[in-house]
């Protein structure tokens, strides 16, 4: 877990891209779930971050 | 090989002679990225740019105006497009878990490398590879209440009167009509990659196992289970993209009906853009679907590569 | 093989594991062979209830799926006898045969734009896929992200634009317009798939050939080209049953010259609805051939439906 925390500060790929990815399911989850409207209504919002984010992170250094 | 030892010219001289490594390069990827640009990301801009728009493909003549992020707007706080997209999360779900079974189980039975298992893969396979508008077109035959063979086998092994249900004219059975195709059709692929995972496991980590008097049970879940992983979220990854954008397959089926039961994310967009013409509203529906597959394949981009690392 | 190791398994598993895996074989035959029965049964036989699994063939799909016929009077019927078999089976419906049917201008139209594209995507393809596989291209990695990805894209979101644009080029239902955009589609398989085959290729035969006095392009065609040709043909047949296949695009964007046989296909109409054994035998003789070069390429299956990762 600090090893995560000190990646993450570092600008490591390896968290960030975890972040990433998190941030994509969970927006398709958002997306495709029954159960809150408002969920949906935001999902596009965080797959779009989760998506820019990944291409972003994946330039950076191992 | 021989001539390799008498003639042994300057790497100066070679590129002086024809190209440079680097122009030969350039001239050797550039037709390809010439034709994705056009084809892909020229029009992906274009739609980019529609769908902040109310342009309507049909009237040519009529003023385009824009209108700025109303139509995201719309359509994510839409409750039947929501109710498609989780028609579209039932298909996903069910064929998604019903492949794996399916297809871990058969993988593993194939592994066991009984006689003949070659040929009986190749024969699993085959629904795969074929197209799959022929095929669901068929599959409504199949179908049929009365007519059909499905009905009538289901009524010979339970009883119930093969005209006493309509696999695609029900509601509560529509949706799993989809499902049993798109299992019959792509359980083969997942079995596929899960033999690739197994076959990938060396020997000796089971005969260590062994030694270690670790049970059969044991070893499936601590040696085969994590080993097989990487590969079973290709599969996974890979469904969960095709099955998303799912269209061919459908569309032949059910056409997205009863009502819209069965009406997936790519039928619903079909609709809006080439039966009602709303291009502008269409093409933000498109670039939505599009960011969500986009961002799965880079996850998928990853569980790639950490397969081919192995 | 050891003479001796614990993960050989016992010959009575392995029977009850071939016994499953037959038996679940057999059931996911069951609708193919379906399809090219009903090929062979009367109208009739193809919708009576229950099913029918014996039946007498006859050829009265394939001639429908052919042809197109008329109604005639029994006095035309009686005054000009049946000219061929054909002829004979359609007689019994008191009809004639008046031309040809749309079905092989249609199956055509699948073999040129498949063939086209094929050949388009593996030509760019092998060049693409030599260049990343042996030089430094700067941005590789996210050029072979980019070039992926629009794989993936959903065909729906994609055809919206190339509707418009294919429109105001004049290219909407035409056999270019189609192989260029199944091209696009397919160059990104080639690519990944053709770059794993070349990579494979030592890098020492051609510095071998460079050293002897070939160009770089001298060296790719006459050493590199014929180390892959294993790969470069089962990439093309992978390129080729997709093309063959697609149906959102051909839907979409072709309606008459262009239109391949998935779309023609589900629309062979006969006498009251689908004239399913007509149908089903369009689509035997058009999965037939996939079917063959699926179990021509079984050995590179695999790694062609996983863009090359898993090798095998």
């Amino acid at each position: 877990m600090t090893g995560f925390i000190r990646g993450v500060f570092r600008f490591r790929r390896g968290p960030w891209e975890m972040l990433a990815t998190i941030l994509i399911a969970l927006g398709v989850f958002m997306l495709m779930q029954p159960f809150m409207m408002w969920a949906y209504t935001y999902s596009f919002i965080t797959t779009l971050v989760g998506t820019v984010m990944f291409i972003i992170v994946s330039h950076f250094p191992e | 090989m021989e001539r390799v030892a008498s003639a042994t010219p300057s790497p100066i001289a070679h590129s002086v002679r024809g190209l440079s490594d680097r122009a030969i390069a350039w001239v050797f990827v550039a037709p390809t990225i010439f034709l994705l640009l056009a084809i892909n990301i020229f029009p992906l801009i274009w739609t980019i740019q529609l769908s902040f728009t109310n342009y309507k493909a049909n009237r040519i003549g009529r003023e385009v105006k824009n209108v700025g992020l109303r139509n995201y707007e719309r359509i994510l706080t839409d409750t039947d497009i929501w109710l498609n997209m989780q028609a579209t999360a039932h298909f996903l779900f069910w064929t998604i878990a019903l492949q794996v079974l399916i297809g871990f189980a058969l993988a593993w039975l194939i592994n066991k490398k009984f006689k003949g298992n070659d040929l009986w893969t190749t024969i699993i396979v085959l629904p795969m590879m074929l197209s799959p508008a022929v095929v669901g077109n068929f599959w409504k035959f199949l179908y049929q209440p009365q007519i059909g063979l499905f009905n009538y086998i289901i009524s010979f092994f339970t009883g119930v009167e093969p005209s006493s249900f309509q696999m695609l004219g029900q509601v509560n059975l529509a949706p799993w009509s989809i499902v049993i195709v798109d299992t019959w059709m792509w359980t083969p692929f997942v079995m596929l990659i899960c033999l690739a995972g197994l076959r990938s496991i060396p020997d000796y980590i089971y005969e260590a196992a062994e030694i270690d008097r670790a049970s059969k049970w044991r070893q499936f879940w601590t040696i085969t289970v994590p080993m097989v992983m990487p590969f079973l979220m290709l599969a996974v990854l890979f469904r969960g993209i095709e099955n998303f954008k799912m269209f061919d397959l459908v569309v032949q089926l059910t056409g997205g009906g009863p009502g819209s039961t069965t009406e997936l994310t790519s039928i619903n967009l079909k609709r809006e853009a080439f039966e009602k013409w709303r291009t502008g509203y269409a093409s933000a529906y498109a670039i939505i679907l599009f960011v969500t597959v986009f961002g799965l394949a880079s996850i998928y981009v990853k569980a790639l590569n950490k397969v081919k690392e192995r | 093989m050891s003479s001796f190791s614990v993960t050989d398994t016992s010959s009575r598993t392995k029977r009850i594991a071939g016994t499953l895996v037959i038996v679940y074989a057999l059931i996911t035959m069951l609708p193919l062979v379906w399809i090219g029965a009903t090929g062979f049964k009367s109208p009739a036989d193809a919708i009576s209830y229950p099913p029918k699994v014996v039946f007498s063939p006859t050829l009265e799909g394939y001639v429908n799926l052919f042809t197109t016929r008329t109604r005639q009077t029994q006095e035309y019927l009686q005054n000009n006898p049946p000219t061929n078999w054909a002829d004979e089976i359609v007689r019994q419906y008191d009809m004639v045969i008046v031309g040809p049917s749309k079905f092989g201008e249609r199956f055509l139209n699948s073999v040129i734009i498949g063939f086209g594209s094929t050949f388009l995507s593996i030509f760019l393809g092998t060049l693409a896929a030599y260049a990343f596989s042996r030089f430094k291209i700067p941005l590789a990695d996210d050029l072979l992200f980019f070039i992926l990805s629009t794989r993936m894209m959903p065909p729906i979101a994609v055809a919206i634009p190339i509707f418009l644009m294919y429109r105001n080029l004049g290219l909407s239902d035409t056999h270019l317009g189609m192989i260029l955009l199944y091209t696009a589609v397919n160059i990104s398989l080639a690519v990944w798939l053709l770059k794993g085959f070349i990579d494979e290729i030592p890098r020492e035969y051609e510095e071998a050939a460079l050293i002897d006095g070939y160009t770089r392009f001298q060296a790719f065609y006459k050493v590199v080209l014929p180390q892959a040709a294993t790969g470069i043909a089962s990439t093309a047949i992978f390129c080729l049953i997709f093309a063959w296949n697609e149906y959102a695009f051909a839907v979409l964007l072709t309606s008459a010259t262009a239109q391949t046989a998935p779309p023609f296909i589900p629309t062979i109409i006969g006498i009251g609805g689908l004239d399913w054994p007509a149908v089903a035998a369009g689509a035997t003789l058009f999965l037939l051939p996939v079917m063959i070069f699926t179990i021509m390429l079984r050995k590179h299956l695999l790694r062609g439906i996983t863009f090359g990762a898993v090798r095998k």
